[in-house]
């Protein structure tokens, strides 16, 4: 299949204006899934269930030989879940998220809806049991991790009903969330991190130590990578009433500085304490943000 | 320092702009969200102190490059040593192209020389400056500056002498009455000894007065004829000037005819004494000549004597005694003979011939004296008595100074005066008739008893009697011209050098600096033309801050790029 064709691999922004979230979900997890060759998170159950239609991407040992030879058909064997993944997404709705350098991108938040929905469709299909959990200052939406019909649709609507937040206290929402996620699992984390560290890296570092599987996507849109604007601006932080003037040309290099510093410092951070960390900007396709779990 | 276009200065205003555009841009900085502000915060807090830096060096660089632009825009002079344009300057070259300058040195005309200085001079000028140039003459040549470089080129050796003190003095005054910044006086002249020994130039402050030196700084040999003078049938002949111990010959000629040769001893005032033939009676003009040397000008001198047959006088009543005695000394010397052509005395009526006569002893006679008078058709008369003082006379030289105690007013029209005391007629020739205002005695006047009585007496019955004037001597081109009255030559003016002129000797610089003050600079060829508008001289320094610009826009550039 060209890649040109091929959604996850779009501009994220024109991806988003083929339609709601469901569809433009739908769209990346074909792309993604045709663009591999084999399926992702699989589980390892032993017991047959039943047939499915071979998509791209799923494992050759799982195809059924003996219908290929009686029909030239093309079907894999499913399993019985047994000890298939507990997958809890977490999106960051705070009002930072809310943002965007530029009217053609999505914001950050819109970019994480859509690559959760993607992600979660992923990890349904396979059979793992997936839930979500948005928050800002508080947790706003919770979706237990179910892997039962339906419930790619409650995760989207989970993600449609949740508002843009005001302020971001995440560790507190962090904390509180280690206690919804009795079984061990995947968590993944979609944020901007834009709060404190240390404390954060507490709670996730928890989680780790509960024996879950901790992903961060740390999003950022590329507005915020590399500083651009008017000759002289006064920015103002959407969360607090603090702001600076400056002027954009002069504090480029130190501010693109600043920021790869900060990534390091996450990066480091989580790779110390076991956590998967990725740093995402929002205009990188969704497919290979998606890659990047494999 | 100075600037060609000041007015351009009002553009320094500029040099505020870049501060108030940083002051400006503060004002309403536009406000936009941004979330991760605390990454901005952070890398202003670390890039504080540089961005502080960077801010204050550009703001000084952009100020400075508006500055220097501006400056550039004005067209500065800054002084320099050489080369560069002066600024306004009002000049005065003196070209002293008297006779002296027409000597030749070591094979170039001093002249030469001269001229080219001067022309350089002219050649300097721009159109802001004011200049003039004064040649011999003593003449201040205004104009345009081809005018004056014509005028510098087209001077040749004049026959008159220059007063150099009185010229440089005149220069200075001239200049410094000019508001210009620059005011200088270029002096280029042989610097005689003898121009300088006697003047002083009372120079302004401020007027820079530069003399060339001159060629080689020694003394050229040269002899000249100072002066010809005839007396008693022989020519006296002087000589100025030296050229070692050697003596000097001198060849007298009457036209092309050599009469006489003798040699001169050297030394300055040096004379010889040559006789001339007997000639005729009439006016004869002859030639003193020296060989040719380094000034030829000076080399020959004309001279001019009259051979007349002697007066026919006679003493009449009331001459006194010491006409008689001067007559008496005349005849002996067959200066006159005895004879009634002309008579000496009291007037009286009813005489007749040329009279030379003085007034009545007796006041009370006065009156029919000048009866006596107007019936021989004489138009002056004895006034009232006039004040005692001192003869004065350019025509009779032999008087000049001798007191007059007594006297009478000479009143009347026409002839001539030829004597004067308190600048009131004293000798009055009237047609046929001398009058005299005093008696030629001794209780009227001095005059008996002093030297040149015998020879005012010689000069009175040979020559003022019969109407002809003296020789005199003037100035000029060696020639000889005569005043003429009706048919018959009265007189004769012999032309020829000032005798200074021949004295080549250059002053000392201690005669200069006391006869041009000890500010003047005597200069060197090389040095003079490196002093020439020194004190004004200028560089348009625009160029180099247009450089000073680039680099500061570049160094500008460079800070805002790199710094970025």
């Amino acid at each position: 299949m060209p890649t040109a064709t091929r959604v996850d691999l779009l501009d994220p922004a024109e991806v988003a204006r083929l339609g709601g979230i469901e569809i433009v979900a739908e769209g990346v997890v074909e792309g993604f899934l045709a663009g591999l060759h084999r399926s992702p998170f699989r589980g390892f159950s032993v017991e047959f269930t039943e047939h499915r239609a071979y998509q791209p991407g799923d494992e050759l040992r799982y195809l059924d030989w003996r219908i290929l030879a009686r029909s030239d058909r093309l079907f894999v064997k499913q399993f019985e879940e047994e000890t298939n993944l507990r997958a809890m997404i977490l999106v960051d709705a705070s009002r930072s998220m809310a943002w965007r350098g530029a009217p053609e991108r999505l914001t950050k938040r819109a970019y994480a809806d859509r690559l959760a929905a993607a992600l979660a469709l992923i990890l349904l299909r396979q059979r793992d049991a997936t839930g979500l959990v948005t928050f800002d200052e508080e947790v706003r939406q919770v979706i237990p991790a179910r892997v039962k019909a339906g419930q790619w649709s409650r995760f989207v609507r989970g993600l449609l009903d949740t508002p843009d937040g005001s302020g971001t206290a995440a560790h507190a929402a962090l904390q509180r969330l280690t206690a919804l996620l009795a079984r061990r699992g995947l968590v993944v984390l979609l944020s901007d991190l834009l709060f404190d560290r240390e404390l954060a890296l507490a709670a996730l570092r928890y989680l780790r130590h509960r024996g879950h599987q901790v992903i961060v996507f740390h999003l950022m849109d590329p507005a915020e990578v590399e500083l651009t604007g008017p000759p002289e601006v006064r920015f103002t932080d959407p969360e607090s009433p603090a702001s600076v003037v400056v002027r954009p040309r002069e504090l480029a290099r130190a501010y693109a500085e600043t920021v790869q510093r900060e990534v390091a410092a996450w990066r480091t951070a989580c790779r110390r304490h076991g956590i998967a960390y990725h740093h995402v900007q929002t205009d990188l396709p969704f497919g290979m943000a998606l890659r990047l779990l494999t | 320092m100075s600037f060609l276009h000041p007015l351009a200065l009002l553009g320094l205003a500029a040099a505020a702009i870049p501060a108030l555009l940083h002051l400006l841009q503060r004002r309403t900085p536009p406000q936009l969200d941004f979330p991760p502000l605390r990454y901005l915060s952070e890398a202003e807090r670390q890039s504080a102190r540089r961005l502080k830096l960077r801010h204050l060096l550009l703001l000084l660089l952009r100020t400075a490059l508006i500055v220097v632009i501006v400056l550039a825009a004005a067209r500065p002079l800054v002084p320099v040593r050489g080369g560069g344009e002066h600024e306004p300057t009002a000049l005065v070259v003196i070209l002293d192209n008297s006779p002296s300058s027409g000597a030749v040195i070591d094979g170039r005309s001093v002249l030469d020389r001269l001229r080219v200085a001067a022309r350089a001079s002219i050649a300097r000028t721009s159109a802001a400056d004011r200049v003039w140039l004064v040649l011999a003459d003593g003449v201040v040549r205004g104009g345009s500056r081809e005018a004056l470089l014509a005028g510098a080129d087209s001077a040749t050796p004049d026959w008159r002498r220059l007063d150099l003190a009185l010229a440089i003095e005149r220069a200075a005054r001239l200049v410094h009455a000019e508001p210009l910044p620059g005011r200088e006086v270029h002096v280029l002249s042989d610097l005689q000894r003898t121009a300088l020994a006697a003047g002083h130039a009372d120079v302004p402050r401020g007027v820079s007065v530069l003399a060339l030196a001159p060629a080689g700084g020694r003394a050229a040999a040269n002899r000249g004829v100072a002066s010809a003078t005839v007396a008693e049938g022989a020519v006296v002949v002087t000589i100025a000037g030296s050229d070692g111990d050697a003596p000097a010959p001198v060849t007298v000629r009457l036209g092309t005819r050599d009469v006489g040769r003798a040699l001169v001893a050297s030394g300055e005032g040096a004379a010889v004494s040559v006789t001339l033939p007997q000639e005729r009676t009439g006016w004869w003009v002859g030639e003193a000549a020296l060989e040719p040397d380094e000034l030829r000008a000076d080399d020959r001198r004309p001279f001019v004597w009259r051979v007349a047959p002697p007066a026919r006088v006679g003493a009449g009543p009331g001459a006194g005694p010491f006409v008689g005695t001067a007559l008496s000394v005349l005849r002996d010397a067959r200066r006159i003979v005895e004879g009634r052509d002309v008579v000496v005395g009291d007037v009286s009526a009813g005489s007749s011939g040329r009279w030379i006569v003085q007034p009545p002893a007796d006041p009370a006679l006065v009156g029919q004296a000048n009866r006596a008078l107007a019936a021989r058709g004489a138009s002056w008369r004895w006034a009232t008595a006039g004040t005692p003082g001192p003869l004065a006379s350019r025509d009779i030289e032999a008087i000049a100074g001798a007191q007059v105690t007594r006297r009478y007013r000479l009143e009347g029209t026409g002839g001539d005066v030829l004597a004067t005391v308190n600048a009131e007629p004293w000798l009055v020739r009237d047609g046929d008739i001398v009058l005299l205002g005093s008696r030629l005695d001794t209780a009227w006047t001095a005059l008996p008893s002093a030297p040149g009585f015998v020879p005012f007496i010689d000069a009175l019955v040979n020559r003022v009697v019969a109407g002809a004037a003296a020789v005199v001597t003037a100035e000029g081109a060696p020639r000889v011209e005569f005043r003429v009255r009706g048919a018959d030559t009265v007189g004769a003016t012999v032309y020829g050098l000032d005798a200074r002129e021949s004295d080549l000797t250059p002053a000392t610089p201690e005669v200069v600096a006391a006869a041009l003050g000890p500010t003047v600079q005597v200069l060197s060829d090389a040095a003079f033309a490196a002093q020439r508008f020194a004190g004004t001289r200028r560089a348009d320094a625009s160029a180099m801050l247009l450089a000073l610009a680039l680099l500061l826009a570049a160094t500008e550039l460079g800070v805002a790029t790199l710094t970025r």
